[in-house]
């Protein structure tokens, strides 16, 4: 039997919306996907008139919605705003190539400039190259700290006003609790914040912080927007893991818990007598860090060095490796000059080890989970987490092949958390909460 | 196997998988931990009336053990309070061996019944006897409690005991009251605040102190003994516990059951989870603490109303989703602001005014016309 649409527009229903259990027909589900996102945007005053905008594309769901979204929003509302999608390359052999391909047709989709930066451009060292000069080992600890700094980097190449990034109420929510569970209490007070970035450095926000997950999925099925669905090659680490496992099981009992544990961070407030690390410029390469020297200045020393172990053990011994290093450079300028001379030494190939992991108990590549992708452009076949939001919220009564429920909430996997941690090649890049 | 602690070789207690004790330095050390939070935290006066509460299960038990153990002292470490004992009746079967265990001790135990809530006053209960009730009051009580869904229900009840116990204080002439959550309930309790939009309650709720109310401090003097060690301590002593405990049938439909087996499980495998959470609750402050302005409170946690700063919160952003998921609008920009007031009335009833966010997500949620009209109506 027909539902009619909640908003009395005459259409039925086709879906019920995840997010507040009304059904509505499709034309008004994207209207109220879009106005949210309108009304986010505008309250949380995330952009100027006039500013150059760099939307972090990573061909996954979030941000080709995002992309879809802005630019739908920027027409309809006048925004003024300038608009780019920016990518990054880590120039791993393989893994790039269809995720980059999707951007690019979110490029031609969306009329907007697509600018891609690699590592190479970022560092003057890909992936591949890092791996042939240290091995396998230890290149987790290169991606992940490399990607931390990749969109800071870009965006100022760039010279943009700020970021975009495609971070949904679900990935906030679950941060929360992941902070929590590891007792990370500064990122705690930080992630939930719509805009990030200390001064001197480019802001980035967050317009799909209030959008469900499985909304977002909704909105790309019924618009057709094309984007990359891959099982992630990294597995989260560990609290993430469990914050994600917790989620899911009270996203099912009510859920409005996800706006909830937000509304929960945005007021909870940190005693004053807790000394929280700061947040300062890397005096070497300007961008955030908690330390002197940033971690990816260390590590970038260390390969144009022939160092290449220097930053990855205790912080103390790359103190000292720092300070003979320091006495040798007494000169800021020289630094940076030697830095930005780098040139790469080693360029013999190596068989690549895709599975830049986290470092956190998985010790060898597992090859079920190492160097494989599996690619689906198209968003209609072989989706799971779509069919199974689909299954749920879809009211029409086209029968779908139902598939398992268990995995389906892997297609992007997101963890741009950890310091050591290579976060997010899968779907996003990596974003320091 | 040697006692970590004083080396001989008796130890027969593991503690986190790796600690051995022996039985003195065990009990020793709980106690410790009883009497350091208490002392640390220098708030009670000499000889001030502590209203204990009692639930009868583990933390309980020990809690009525250390504080027996501490009066019975006679030297400079004796606890100076006076204690009176409080249960709250839920079940018949639990009140009995919650009398039982107190007369062990010889002390008296006042039991009202929970239902008492349901009206704005309530008077001394005879002592060592079970609440007389009338049926009314439980039939109205048990009809407000059907007619929520478990996660409300569950938070709900929390408030309630709180608001009795405060009640039963202020009756009693005591100041300060005693409660016997443990480590583990309070790790749990921290993750069920953040679930259901309580974050800037943290304090209160899972902190040492709970200072809310203007005349009583609830004061959580087991805050740093862990379930472990309670289980331990009633075995080494040879306490009874009515062990009949609510059966755990429902075990995932509230947030606060999941969010409980979830802890329990990740301690099993990772066992620093929950000084991990505690740490980090000792962290989170309250919102306003330095500012002396009294602002009104929630009528059903007591916890301070104020609208939120930021310029967009989750509670914005919800009320915007349930806007434009109802009404149908021309293309142009909505008053959100306007229309924003006429949503919050079935959405966030009361919120900033009378309710907190957490309490009037719930207040949505039940069919308003079980709760005693008095909670609302109260105050102005
Ligand atoms: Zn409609
Ligand atoms: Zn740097
Ligand atoms: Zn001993
Ligand atoms: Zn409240």
């Amino acid at each position: 039997m027909p539902v009619p649409c909640k908003r009395g527009c005459g259409n039925n229903a086709v879906l019920k919306r995840p997010k507040t259990g009304d059904a509505i027909c499709k034309e008004c589900f994207f209207w109220a996907f879009e106005t949210e996102i309108h009304y986010t945007i505008t309250k949380g005053k995330l952009f100027n008139k006039g500013d150059s905008v760099a939307v972090a594309a990573s061909g996954g769901k979030d941000s080709t919605v995002l992309a879809h979204t802005l630019k739908t929003l920027n027409e309809r509302y006048n925004y003024g705003l300038n608009l780019m999608l920016l990518s990054i390359d880590e120039g791993i052999t393989g893994y790039r190539d269809d995720s980059l391909e999707t951007v690019k047709q979110n490029r031609d989709d969306y009329e907007m400039p697509l600018k891609i930066l690699s590592y190479k451009d970022l560092y003057g060292w890909t992936m591949d190259e890092i791996v042939a000069q240290i091995g396998r080992k230890n290149n987790c600890t290169f991606c992940g700290v490399f990607r931390r700094q990749a969109l800071d980097r870009g965006a100022a190449m760039l010279n943009v006003k700020c970021i975009a990034t495609g971070h949904n109420a679900d990935d906030i929510a679950e941060t929360v609790l992941m902070n929590v569970l590891r007792g990370d209490i500064a990122r705690l007070k930080r992630c939930t914040a719509i805009t990030t970035g200390s001064e001197g450095t480019i802001p980035r926000v967050k317009p799909l912080k209030y959008t469900y997950e499985k909304e977002i999925v909704m909105y790309a099925h019924y618009k057709k927007l094309v984007y990359f669905s891959t099982e992630c090659v990294f597995a989260p680490n560990a609290y993430r893991g469990h914050a994600r496992a917790l989620l899911k099981d009270m996203e099912k009992i009510r859920p409005s818990c996800i706006m909830d544990i937000i509304y929960s961070g945005e007021t909870m407030s940190i005693k004053e007598e807790v000394s929280l690390p700061t947040q300062r410029l890397c005096i070497r390469c300007n961008f955030v860090s908690s330390q002197e020297v940033c971690k990816a200045c260390v590590l970038l020393e260390g390969l144009n060095k022939g160092l290449p172990k220097l930053g990855i053990g205790k912080s103390s011994k790359v103190k000292k490796l720092l300070d003979e290093y320091n006495t040798r450079q007494n000169n800021l300028e020289t630094a940076v000059k030697d830095l930005e001379d780098c040139n790469i030494t080693d360029k013999k190939t190596s068989k690549t080890c895709k599975n830049i992991s986290n470092g956190f108990k998985q010790k060898e590549c597992n090859a079920t989970n190492c160097c494989t992708n599996k690619t689906e452009r198209n968003v209609e076949k072989n989706n799971e987490k779509l069919q199974t939001v689909l299954d749920k919220y879809s009211l029409e009564n086209n029968s779908q092949v139902k598939l398992d429920e268990e995995d389906s909430d892997d297609s992007e996997i997101k963890h741009q958390d950890e310091d050591d941690t290579c976060s997010s090649s899968c779907g996003r890049l990596g974003v320091g909460f | 196997m040697k006692c970590k602690k004083c080396n001989s070789s008796s130890a027969l207690i593991i503690l986190r998988k790796k600690d051995l004790y022996c039985r003195e330095c065990f009990l020793a050390n709980v106690t410790h931990k009883f009497r350091s939070s208490i002392g640390k935290n220098k708030i009670l006066g000499k000889a001030d009336n502590v209203l204990i509460c009692l639930s009868g299960k583990e933390g309980s038990t020990v809690l009525l053990d250390l504080i027996n153990n501490a009066l019975s002292l006679d030297n400079h470490k004796k606890l100076r309070i006076t204690p009176i004992f409080l249960h709250l009746c839920e079940n018949y079967e639990t009140i009995k061996n919650v009398i039982e265990q107190c007369q062990k001790y010889n002390y008296d135990l006042y039991s009202p019944h929970i239902s008492e809530y349901v009206q704005s006053k309530s008077h001394i209960p005879i002592v060592n006897s079970l609440p007389i009730v009338n049926n009314e009051l439980i039939e109205e009580y048990n009809n407000m409690q059907n007619s929520m869904l478990p996660t409300v229900k569950d938070d709900f009840i929390t408030n309630i005991k709180r608001t009795l116990y405060i009640r039963y204080a202020k009756l009693l002439n005591c100041k300060y009251i005693f409660t016997g959550e443990t480590t583990t309930t309070l790790a749990t309790k921290l993750l069920v605040n953040l679930a259901i939009g309580r974050g800037s309650q943290v304090q209160s709720d899972v902190g040492f102190l709970d200072s809310r109310d203007m005349e009583i401090k609830i004061i959580r003097p087991m805050k740093d003994i862990s379930e472990e060690e309670l289980k331990l301590y009633i075995n080494s002593k040879n306490l009874k516990v009515n062990d009949k405990q609510t059966s755990k049938e429902n075990e995932h439909t509230s947030l606060q059951t999941v969010i409980s087996t979830f802890v329990s499980s990740l301690q099993e495998n990772f066992p620093s989870t929950i000084s991990t959470i505690c740490k980090t609750a000792d962290k989170i402050g309250l919102q306003d603490e330095c500012d002396n302005e009294r602002h009104n409170m929630c009528v059903i946690c007591q916890s301070i109303l104020k609208p939120d700063e930021k310029a967009i919160s989750a509670l914005d952003a919800t009320s915007i989703s349930k806007i434009v998921s109802l009404r149908k609008h021309t293309d142009s920009a909505i008053d959100v602001d306007m229309e924003k007031n006429v949503i919050n009335s079935t959405i966030f009833p009361y919120i900033h005014n009378r309710l907190c966010y957490a309490c009037s997500r719930n207040y949505a949620e039940i069919k308003q016309s079980k709760i005693p009209s008095y909670i609302i109506e109260t105050q102005k």
